[in-house]
């Protein structure tokens, strides 16, 4: 049901994805996740068009977390940034994170490569049903994504929705 | 880029990625080629003058690497700035390409660390460059090429009219997706690529492609000349470009008027 990706650049790191419907306790996970007492990232499933994406953001916040150069505090606060088009942390953490009436939760989890993850911890916390990673697409608001991004209609001819989306994420900063 | 040795340049002559230190060759300082990243299914695919590229999956997708290759005679903080520049203008040309429609690979990860940026792989691609020696040497020339050609004007006057110099462009910075006879183009490589405006610039940028098409295609002449048609009547900005070109064919390089 759950999704496990070692990341190649970083072998000592696996991100794992687990996706949730019919949540009943939001804002009860959100304040948890504001605390900081869920090791993991909480991500709005409508904000994400496919797991590629998550997998991005992991990649690239693990990168900066290993050169000390996160632009927020934790490696689960720098995921939900990187997938954010601006540079903005409360923005990104407003569109991205989860907001308390959302009946959908994404949570990743980054562990050390070999650690098995547990997932009990995680699971056990969330009042909702465990779903595949197959559900996603139904979950994303397409138009709410196009505009969070500002995918031009250009850019539609020429690409998935996923590599605009992508393309953004990975050079904000370069801009 | 080049594909395999610049002139002047020490090195593996085949792929070996782990390159000679310090080799035969009086006075020259053999570059250390950057470790290749550890992507599934990796292979190299061209060790350049300035860059090496890989092909592997990244996170799940076929994926392009591009290395730079750190070059020793610089000062370091010289190679590091000009390198940090290559990769920024690189990304940023990607970007500026995709929002308007022009195609190019999408980037997925830029790491300032090693200098290395990840792109979206076009699988089962062939460059331009491939494909005009194909048809020429099976036969079947004029139209194929023809429509090829107007093909290519078209996007580089979409290009240009973004303000968008590539500065390397070749036929094998041009590639065809399968399958071929669509003659579905996307423009890679812009490591040298910037942001200008100037006529001189754009025409420079066809220049290039002019002579690059001269050194590598025999009997192209009509080919380019459809091109830079196709261009002129594409884009709103191309009379004082293709003023330029002219200006720049007359200039030259090796045309010296001193007797």
């Amino acid at each position: 049901m759950e999704r496990t990706h070692r990341l190649e650049l970083f072998p000592d790191r696996s991100v794992t994805l687990l996706l949730f419907q019919h949540v009943k306790n939001a804002a009860a996970l959100r304040k948890k996740a504001m605390e900081g007492s869920v090791d993991g990232a909480l991500i709005n499933p409508a904000m994400i068009v496919d797991t590629f994406q998550i997998l991005v953001a992991a990649n690239k916040a693990v990168h900066l977390q290993k050169i000390g150069k996160m632009k927020t505090r934790t490696l689960y606060a720098e995921i939900i940034f990187s997938l954010s088009p601006s540079n903005n942390i409360s923005d990104a953490f407003k569109k991205f994170g989860i907001s308390d009436s959302d009946t959908a939760v994404l949570i990743v989890l980054v562990v050390d490569g070999d650690k098995t993850v547990n997932l009990a911890d995680i699971t056990s916390q969330v009042e909702g049903q465990q779903v595949s990673l197959d559900e996603l697409p139904q979950l994303t608001d397409t138009a709410k994504v196009k505009k969070m991004y500002k995918v031009t209609p250009q850019e539609e001819k020429i690409g998935t929705l996923l590599d605009s989306v992508v393309c953004r994420m990975s050079t904000k900063d370069v801009l | 880029g080049p594909v395999g040795l610049a002139t002047g340049e020490l090195g593996a002559a085949g792929p070996a990625v782990d390159g000679p230190e310090g080799g035969a060759g009086a006075g020259m300082v053999a570059e250390e080629p950057p470790a290749p990243p550890a992507l599934p299914g990796l292979r190299l695919v061209q060790q350049g003058a300035e860059a090496h590229v890989y092909r592997g999956l990244f996170l799940g997708r076929a994926a392009v690497a591009k290395l730079r290759v750190p070059k020793r005679y610089r000062h370091p903080a010289l190679e590091e700035r000009l390198s940090r520049r290559r990769m920024a203008q690189e990304a940023r040309s990607l970007l500026r390409c995709r929002r308007a429609g022009i195609p190019a690979p999408a980037v997925y990860f830029v790491d300032y660390v090693t200098n290395s940026i990840y792109l979206e792989d076009i699988v089962d691609s062939i460059t331009v460059q491939d494909h005009i020696y194909s048809v020429q040497k099976s036969g079947n020339d004029t139209s194929d090429l023809h429509k090829l050609a107007e093909k290519m004007g078209e996007l580089l006057a979409r290009m240009h009219d973004e303000d968008i110099i590539h500065g390397d462009l070749t036929t094998a910075n041009l590639l065809l997706r399968p399958p071929t006879e669509k003659l579905d183009l996307v423009l890679i490589d812009f490591g040298l690529s910037f942001i200008s405006g100037l006529p001189e610039d754009k025409g420079v940028d066809l220049y290039v492609l002019e002579k690059a098409f001269i050194s590598t295609h025999p009997d192209t002449e009509m080919m380019f000349q459809a091109l830079l048609k196709t261009y002129a009547a594409s884009s709103k900005k191309s009379g004082p470009v293709i003023k330029k070109l002219d200006e720049v064919r007359l200039r030259g390089r090796k045309r010296s008027m001193i007797g």
